[in-house]
């Protein structure tokens, strides 16, 4: 995974892409970043000419979702080749170094590229009693993240943990989890956030970085613009719904099955800003209002504290009849335990 | 599910064909190029139908091969094109209305041609130390 000298056009090149290939990438990627179409030639001239990016990849207090969500790509596109171009320097799930080998390949990797490359965080950095919480090789991540972080160009927080300490920082967050913005205050951050984050805003920022040698505009909470700069609710395809007043009472109910409106469900969308509704999931497949849940606010700081909780609409009602819920499911209980009973003690009757 | 089969907006269907009659201004005085995003743009599907019929079908429909397909086409109008870009899976991944005298990605780039020119060189070379054989 070292740098070399080949710029991307050649390798797309080897791989039997044109430069036809390259320019609809970078007018999809134009499109994708809300860029002006006049961009895209500029952007495909920049990728074809540019060198490998290092990367330094830093996982901290972190469940490994959002690295599996990135690295879940389909064919070999030219977006899963920017992937392969990028020069991952280091990243230890990924790596076949371990121990010391590994912290040598990172302290190379940072010297080589010393002031050059992208460092990648996924995971909280927890701060409680010294950061003892989360240590690689002996080290703390705080410790690690001050170590290195000066030397980067810029730093990407990856996932809702690294961007505002997401699910480790909740109440009453033991370990004194933060976000990555927390602890370094003096470099240019770039907050993708989200439980997982979505893999193509990911690709968009990198090429933006490779193609114009700058990060992209960001909002209020340092997330890219092009892909935070409307909420889930305004691009929801269940929005007319909303307009019209017609709203899933339950998750079950004839509402529900019609498809309208989950804000009475406790749906976050209207308060939520990502890419959800326009981009999807799984190969653009859904996203979760499409499969029937409301929508978490999981790119928002502290979203897993919010008040009420996740079912408890933003107006204040109640949400979902949980407790007619609760009823029904223990009367079925009820009665398949005595259903169960009756046709044990049967089989137990001896035959006549 | 139910369908809802939004009314097109015809002012914006007229604000666009505007749109499109300064762009071609520009490309005529100027020779400088332009285009519409129309995914970026917060157009209905009826919206972007009426939009499509306004501009009718012109003479050339040209479809590209790389990286998925895309279809760009003149529209009735010379110099304005449609282009509808998808990904190998088919989703559209861009569509946009273009005023050039022909598409950018039509254009064969000098990187291929000159990597064109190699290939046959090696090709009949390949033939000719065949043929002295």
């Amino acid at each position: 995974m070292n740098a070399t000298d080949e710029t991307l056009g050649e390798m797309l090149a080897k791989n039997g892409f044109s430069r036809r290939g390259l320019l609809k990438f970078a007018i999809a990627m134009t499109t994708s970043l809300a860029l002006p179409p006049s961009m895209a030639m500029a952007m495909a001239e920049n990728l074809a000419a540019a060198k490998r990016q290092s990367v330094i990849w830093l996982s901290f207090q972190e469940c490994t979702g959002c690295l599996e969500t990135l690295l879940r790509s389909s064919a070999p596109t030219i977006a899963a080749l920017i992937f392969d171009f990028i020069s991952l320097d280091y990243q230890e799930a990924l790596m076949a170094a371990a121990g010391s080998a590994a912290e040598l390949t990172l302290r190379q990797a940072v010297a080589a590229n010393k002031g050059k490359f992208l460092l990648a965080i996924d995971g909280s950095v927890p701060v409680a009693d010294g950061g003892v919480y989360s240590l690689t090789g002996g080290k703390s991540n705080v410790s690690m993240l001050e170590e290195i972080a000066p030397d980067a160009a810029a730093i990407l927080a990856i996932g809702t943990c690294a961007a505002y300490g997401g699910i480790p920082k909740a109440h009453p967050n033991p370990t004194g989890a933060v976000g990555v913005e927390d602890v370094i205050t003096d470099k240019p951050i770039v907050n993708i956030p989200g439980c997982p984050p979505i893999p193509e805003v990911l690709s968009g920022v990198l090429v933006y970085f490779v193609s114009f040698g700058r990060l992209p505009d960001l909002d209020d909470k340092k997330r890219p613009l092009a892909y935070f700069g409307t909420t889930i609710h305004d691009q929801c395809y269940r929005r007319p719904f909303y307009d019209q007043g017609k709203f899933a009472k339950s998750f079950d109910d004839e509402g529900a099955r019609q498809g309208w409106c989950l804000f009475e469900l406790g749906c976050k969308g209207p308060t939520t800003h990502n890419a959800c509704a326009s981009i999807k999931w799984n190969d653009n497949t859904s996203f979760p209002i499409e499969s029937g849940h409301g929508c978490l606010g999981c790119s928002e700081p502290d979203f897993w504290d919010q008040e009420g909780g996740f079912y408890t609409s933003l107006a204040g009602a109640a949400g979902p009849g949980w407790r007619n819920t609760g009823i029904a499911a223990a009367a079925g209980l009820a009665a398949g335990t005595a259903a169960a009973f009756t046709a044990r003690r049967k089989a137990q009757e001896p035959k006549e | 599910m139910q369908n809802f089969n939004f009314l097109a907006d015809d002012g914006l269907v007229d604000a666009l064909l505007m749109e499109l009659a300064g762009l071609l201004d520009t490309l005529i005085s100027d020779h400088r190029p332009g285009a519409i995003d129309l995914l970026g743009l917060p157009l209905s599907a009826a919206c972007l139908a009426a939009l499509e019929q306004r501009l009718g079908h012109g003479e050339i429909t040209a479809t590209l091969t790389a990286s998925g397909t895309s279809e760009t086409r003149e529209t009735g109008f010379a110099g304005i094109w449609w282009t509808t870009h998808q990904d190998e899976a088919g989703r559209i991944v861009a569509m946009l209305i273009e005023v050039a005298e022909i598409p950018e990605i039509l254009r064969a780039s000098q990187a291929d041609m000159q990597q064109a020119r190699r290939n046959l060189l090696d090709a009949t070379n390949f033939t000719l130390a065949r043929q002295t054989k």
